[in-house]
């Protein structure tokens, strides 16, 4: 007896359909019409002052490489250390979970502030330090560039990449690789000619994914490119609408449009290629284990490359920072700045009322978009996964057409949707805009969480002679929780770092912590970046740690209860 | 406790078109017994099942549980499922994986609001009657599929139900386990007083288990019988050919004596166990490969190896001396372990038969089959 639930189902897809289809048709609008405040005079003008800027040329170049790069390095690392994990016998397999995990709870834009830090090219540490050493002329290093920028984007995009590929290669039916074995081929051909070719559909949806983000990405170019007047889409995009110019949303829309286009065309691909590979990989029900690669003489070497990664990826970061905001200014670590260490840059931010008020928005941004989120979440899951009509489809198209958005595109969209409300320049312009654009975050745990709970398990309690009422809270409540808790931590730890939808619609008195940041890297105050940066990574573990403790608690309840 | 269900139907829109998945069901379904509804899939028997149960609701019809009526369309009576007081075992199991095994099975009695230390006793009870003391704190989910379906059927007797019901309970096991886990079932089942209702799709299981076995098709019952009565003296031809390999060849009646029915056949005239049908009118003959008794042909001499039960030199007419025999010749030949199995190509046919693999016989040889009429079963087109 499957519930079709009509009205459930259409007034959900009303919400989602203002939430994500309404920015992209107000975009549309916006880039026929003239400026803000002339909505709906139709022309072409703005297209074509936008398509014919001669910077655009290079602009799109710079994309291109910057995309191409970061994807290659992602997916390049992602394969190799999904190789080594689930194939190989390396040594301390946890460090793999590390590097999986941990990086996503690490703010793009403090990632890319730490590596400024360290390599640029006037006084990043690394630089000074091989400087004084070498004695050498000019810094070797220069994070100011494409390469420095594909470099960081790339081991940002890893940890995606990786989770993507190693279930892939770990769910593997070996016997495919055996039989190539049996024919003769040795392992390095087995693995170009068998394991890589069946990984195809769960490696290209990784490129796709790794695409997509680093078309949208905005950190890295901001903190590494607009210094070295390396100008991607994502910045040049904003640049045209950045207050203090003449902004012309009217061009930034007619632009967005394309880049839009392209990240939606990406993400259809990569919803075909991933349903694909869960045809394509096979996965026994026999309990076999994959045989384990014995790397002999290579264990150890490939082992300090993993580890030197883990600490590349994990530490560094977070040290940097911890460092630069106890030293007075940029200065190498040593004895001088260790004696000059105070906690001058923690007091003036705390003191800072603007700094004050973005933590403070951003901790409301966190906490109640995650909880309306969640939401809105469980409504929608529950429809597209036990609601299979057409309309639920629908539903679940619209939903996950936020997941192809690239945050200042859609942050455009929406500005010409709000200025013509009173929710402009509000807190909850901005809570709008975060729920439309990380709808599936949300969704997508609650999804598989609804997935597990088997109308059989719902059946049964009924048959024991359980009401509905009962069956709700003893069986299909507990069975959620853990659904809940996973997509309320994802929303509220993205929603606490939001930068890129936050840096077009933030307004005086509507600041958030990724932007106060920012703020703090144009005027090169990277003391008081650091202490920021540091209490919002303190702040985001925090609601991990309490939306565990919380779901724990509440398993314990029912257990007990039980 | 008696189950009578009375006109019921369902039916589904699927693209368009109307699926009957229960069309006009009668059945009771006699107290105390284990009864089995055999069908292929999509036959309606899960819907038939989930009906009794409350998980469906019927398009027409009734259905009472030991004279109580729980739904009928037409008076407008509908008991819910949590109140009709059964239990069932799902296909899946259903096992309840946030809680620990004592959970699952103690939910029934809990939800009843039955006191700690008397749910305490009776868990204890049933679990130590499907045997499976000492794992009462561990995760349900934890344990192996047999052991699942143990707590299974755990849960579904706890609060000592009128009626358990089962769908399909062993197809998720493999073949091994799902032979021992169904002699288990049986042995439970017959240390009770209860009426067991049981879907399956699978023909040893019907047989294995079963007090009267319901043989279903496109939604209605075809034929109710003993699992010996279905195998042996089926009347229409879909459930013979589904509860068992057999040869079906068409046949027209010729006539009858005291116990046996004369049909002509493309094999030539038989003799088959006596069917009251019009002479003249058309049927099926139905003859399992295991009782097609093989000696060697004409051509390979008069061997005589399998137990002298040949028609005796007598070959060439179809029924002899009370036995039937089959001229033919083999077209293929395999050992499958206890038997051979052959293919014989006879009057334009390709019979199967199970053979003996003491007999000395090779593809390409002329034979014999020799079929007691007992074992010539006419069935309905």
């Amino acid at each position: 007896m499957r519930p079709s639930r009509p009205a459930l189902t259409s007034t959900l897809i009303v919400i989602v359909a203002l939430l994500t289809v309404a920015p992209v048709l107000m975009l549309a609008f916006g880039s026929f019409s003239q400026g803000l405040n002339a909505f709906g005079h139709f022309t072409l003008a703005k297209y074509a002052a936008a398509y014919t800027d001669p910077a655009l040329l290079r602009v799109i170049a710079n994309t291109l490489v910057f995309v191409v790069g970061s994807t290659i390095v992602a997916t390049g690392l992602a394969l190799f250390l999904a190789y080594l994990n689930t194939r190989t016998d390396i040594p301390f397999k946890f460090l793999f979970g590390v590097l999986a995990i941990v990086p996503m709870m690490i703010p793009h834009l403090l990632f890319s502030v730490s590596w400024g830090l360290l390599l640029n090219p006037s006084n990043g540490l690394v630089n000074r330090a091989l400087q004084d050493a070498f004695s050498l002329q000019d810094a070797p290093f220069n994070i100011y560039s494409l390469p420095g920028m594909i470099l960081v984007e790339g081991l940002l995009n890893m940890p995606v990449a990786y989770l993507i590929v190693a279930p892939a290669m770990a769910s593997f039916d070996v016997s495919l690789e055996e039989s190539s074995r049996v024919f003769g081929a040795g392992t390095w051909r087995t693995l170009m000619r068998v394991t890589l070719p069946v990984l195809r559909p769960a490696i290209l949806a990784a490129v796709v994914l790794g695409v997509v983000r680093s078309l949208a990405s905005y950190a890295v170019p901001r903190v590494l490119g607009t210094p070295g007047r390396v100008d991607v889409l994502a910045t040049y995009l904003y640049g045209m609408i950045a207050t203090g110019y003449s902004p012309d949303y009217g061009k930034a829309a007619a632009l967005g449009m394309s880049v839009l286009a392209t990240s939606i065309v990406l993400i259809w691909a990569y919803r075909r290629l991933t349903a694909e590979s869960g045809r394509f990989v096979t996965i026994s029900s026999r309990g076999w284990r994959p045989t384990v690669i014995e790397l002999k003489g290579m264990r150890m070497p490939l082992f300090v490359v993993v580890a030197l990664l883990s600490f590349v990826v994990v530490v560094l970061p977070v040290a940097v920072l911890l460092y630069t905001s106890f030293v007075p200014y940029s200065m190498v670590p040593g004895a001088a700045a260790f004696a000059q260490m105070s906690l001058q840059h923690w007091r003036e931010v705390i003191g800072d009322p603007t700094s004050r008020l973005a933590l403070r928005n951003s901790v409301f941004l966190g906490v109640v978009g995650a909880t309306l989120g969640v939401a809105l979440s469980l409504f929608v899951a529950y429809v597209i996964v036990k609601v299979r009509t057409r309309a639920s489809g629908l539903l679940e198209t619209l939903t996950y057409l936020s997941f192809s958005f690239p945050g200042i595109v859609i942050g455009i969209g929406f500005m010409w949707f709000f200025v013509r409300t009173p929710l402009y320049a509000t807190l909850t312009a901005l809570l709008v805009g975060y729920i439309a654009t990380y709808l599936p975050y949300g969704v997508r745990p609650l999804a598989s969480a609804f997935v597990q709970v088997h109308a059989h398990l719902e059946e049964s309690s009924l048959v024991c002679g359980a009401g509905p009422l009962t069956t709700m809270r003893r069986i299909i409540v507990p069975l959620l929780v853990p659904g809940v808790v996973s997509a309320w931590i994802l929303m509220a730890t993205m929603f606490l770092r939001e930068l890129t939808v936050s840096v077009v619609l933030s307004r005086p008195g509507s600041e958030v912590l990724a932007v106060q940041i920012l703020g703090f890297a144009d005027d090169g105050l990277w003391g008081k970046l650091s202490a920021l940066g540091i209490i919002m990574i303190v702040i985001s573990t925090a609601l991990v740690l309490l939306a565990t403790f919380a779901g724990a608690r509440f398993k314990a309840a029912q257990a007990s209860a039980g | 406790m008696e189950i009578r269900i009375e006109g019921l139907g369902k039916h589904y829109e699927s693209e368009g078109r109307t699926v009957k998945a229960l069309d006009d069901v009668d059945l009771t379904i006699p107290g105390d017994r284990i009864f089995t509804l055999l069908g292929p899939s999509g036959c309606g028997k899960t819907t038939l099942l989930r009906c009794i149960v409350g998980l469906e609701a019927p398009d027409a019809g009734e259905i009472r549980i030991g004279g109580e009526l729980v739904w009928s369309k037409e008076r407008g009576v509908n008991v819910p499922t949590e109140k009709r007081g059964l239990g069932m075992v799902f296909q899946t199991y259903a096992i309840w994986p946030h809680m620990s095994v004592f959970d699952n099975v103690a939910y029934p009695l809990q939800v009843r609001g039955m006191g700690r230390r008397e749910i305490a006793d009776k868990v204890a009870g049933v679990l130590r009657f499907v045997q499976l003391e000492g794992v009462e704190r561990r995760s349900a989910t934890r344990l192996s599929g047999g052991q699942q379906q143990r707590v299974a059927l755990a849960r579904a007797l706890a609060a000592e139900p009128k009626v358990i019901l089962f769908d399909e309970p062993l197809s998720n096991l493999d073949a091994k386990l799902r032979e021992e886990t169904r002699k288990e079932l049986k042995t439970f089942l017959g240390k009770l007083k209860i009426t067991a209702v049981y879907v399956t799709h699978d023909r040893v299981e019907a047989l294995a288990l079963s007090d009267d076995i319901a043989v279903m098709r496109a939604g209605r019952i075809v034929e109710i019988g003993t699992p010996q009565q279905i195998y042996f003296h089926a009347q229409h031809r879909f459930v013979a050919d589904f509860i068992g390999r057999a040869n079906l060849i068409g046949a027209t009646v010729r006539g009858h004596d005291d116990a046996t029915t004369f049909v002509d056949t493309p094999l030539g005239p038989i003799a088959c166990e006596r069917r009251d049908l019009a002479v003249g009118s058309e049927a099926t003959l139905c003859i399992r490969p295991e009782f097609m008794r093989v000696a060697a042909g004409a051509r390979a001499g008069d061997d005589n190896v399998n137990g002298g039960k040949v028609g005796d030199g007598s070959i060439g007419d179809g029924s002899v001396g009370g036995g039937n025999v089959i001229r033919g010749v083999v077209e293929s030949l395999a050992f499958v372990g206890e038997v051979y199995e052959a293919e014989v190509r006879t009057g334009g046919l390709l019979l199967l038969a199970r053979i003996d693999p003491g007999v000395d016989i090779h593809e390409g040889d002329a034979v014999s089959l020799c079929v007691d009429p007992a074992h010539c079963l006419l069935v309905s087109r």
